[in-house]
């Protein structure tokens, strides 16, 4: 009756320690997750670098249409300013451009390029072909345009946005 | 000598319950501390003020990016705004926006900011009614 009673009492001890070993690797698991969720920074690139294509995307055309003033030396020239868009950045990032935008019109039928206008840091190119989260996030869209003579035409807008020390640790 | 056994077992059953009953309350006592301390960790990590400022840096850096010159955007910060006043931080000055650089404070100290390329001119209002929310005013420059 008294062995029995010790037994009861010794393996109620072992599984009361095996209880808190899992207990523990839970919490730690938990611990370890959360740490390591809330340590990274929010990546916001991918919606930064789809609203930056918007802009330009609206920016040279309305309702499907090219607008006119895309095609005048102004426009270029004045790229991306042109399109209200403002590259400065804060100090933290140092003398690096953070931003890149291309644009490319190309005569849809003769393939002839009509208009190519770019602002930013050109060298961010180079990283587009690579892959790994701590590079600049590189996004590629197209669309075609028409202008009031039915001249069809297809838009290239290569945004690329570099921010890692902010997005990506 | 019967009698006796019988004593004896009934005394040792006694304290045997007495053992499993601490050993219970013991085990319950140690598992609530457990979770307490899980939940405690949880609760700083999620709503620390550093995640809510880079937080709402980048959503109102996001938003201005996607706004068109004339929109009044009302953002619900109620999570921030308590957790700065937590830090006898004053609610007007959470939220400030010069240039295209939007900072984001909810104690003293440097805060979050992040920049935005729309070069629109906007503006960072409290609401002084709800007193939950902020306003943005988005104007052409």
């Amino acid at each position: 009756m008294s062995l029995t009673i010790k037994n009861k009492t010794g393996t109620e001890k072992m599984l009361s320690v095996y209880w808190f070993v899992i207990l523990f690797i839970v919490a730690a698991a938990v611990v370890y997750m959360t740490a390591s969720f809330y340590g990274k920074p929010y990546d916001v690139r991918q919606i930064e670098a789809d609203l930056l294509t918007d802009k330009v995307a609206k920016c040279i055309s309305q309702a499907g249409y090219l607008k006119e003033e895309v095609l005048k030396p102004q426009f270029k020239d004045g790229f991306p300013g042109s399109c209200s868009i403002n590259f400065d950045v804060e100090d933290s990032y140092g003398t690096e451009e953070q931003y890149y935008i291309e644009l490319i019109l190309n005569d849809f039928s003769s393939k002839e390029k009509v208009l190519e206008a770019n602002a930013g840091n050109s060298k961010l190119k180079s990283f587009c072909d690579l892959n790994g989260e701590k590079l600049p996030f590189c996004l590629k869209r197209s669309f075609y345009v028409i202008d009031k003579g039915n001249r069809q035409y297809q838009a290239d807008i290569l945004s690329i946005i570099r921010k890692t020390e902010k997005n990506a640790q | 000598m019967n009698l006796l056994i019988k004593h004896k077992m009934r005394k040792i059953g006694k304290r045997g319950d007495t053992n499993i009953l601490t050993g219970n309350i013991i085990s319950i006592i140690l598992y609530l501390a457990f979770i307490a301390i899980l939940l405690v960790f949880l609760f700083s990590k999620t709503g620390s003020t550093a995640v809510l400022e880079e937080k709402y840096a980048k959503q109102i850096a996001l938003m201005i990016d996607a706004a068109e010159p004339g929109m009044v955007i009302h953002l619900n910060m109620e999570d921030a705004i308590n957790a700065a006043e937590k830090e006898n931080f004053l609610a007007g000055e959470i939220v400030k926006i010069t240039g295209n650089l939007v900072s984001v404070k909810l104690k003293e100290g440097k805060g979050y900011d992040y920049s935005f390329f729309n070069d629109v001119e906007a503006n960072a209002n409290f609401d002084t009614l709800t007193k939950k929310e902020y306003y943005f005013v988005i104007s052409g420059k």
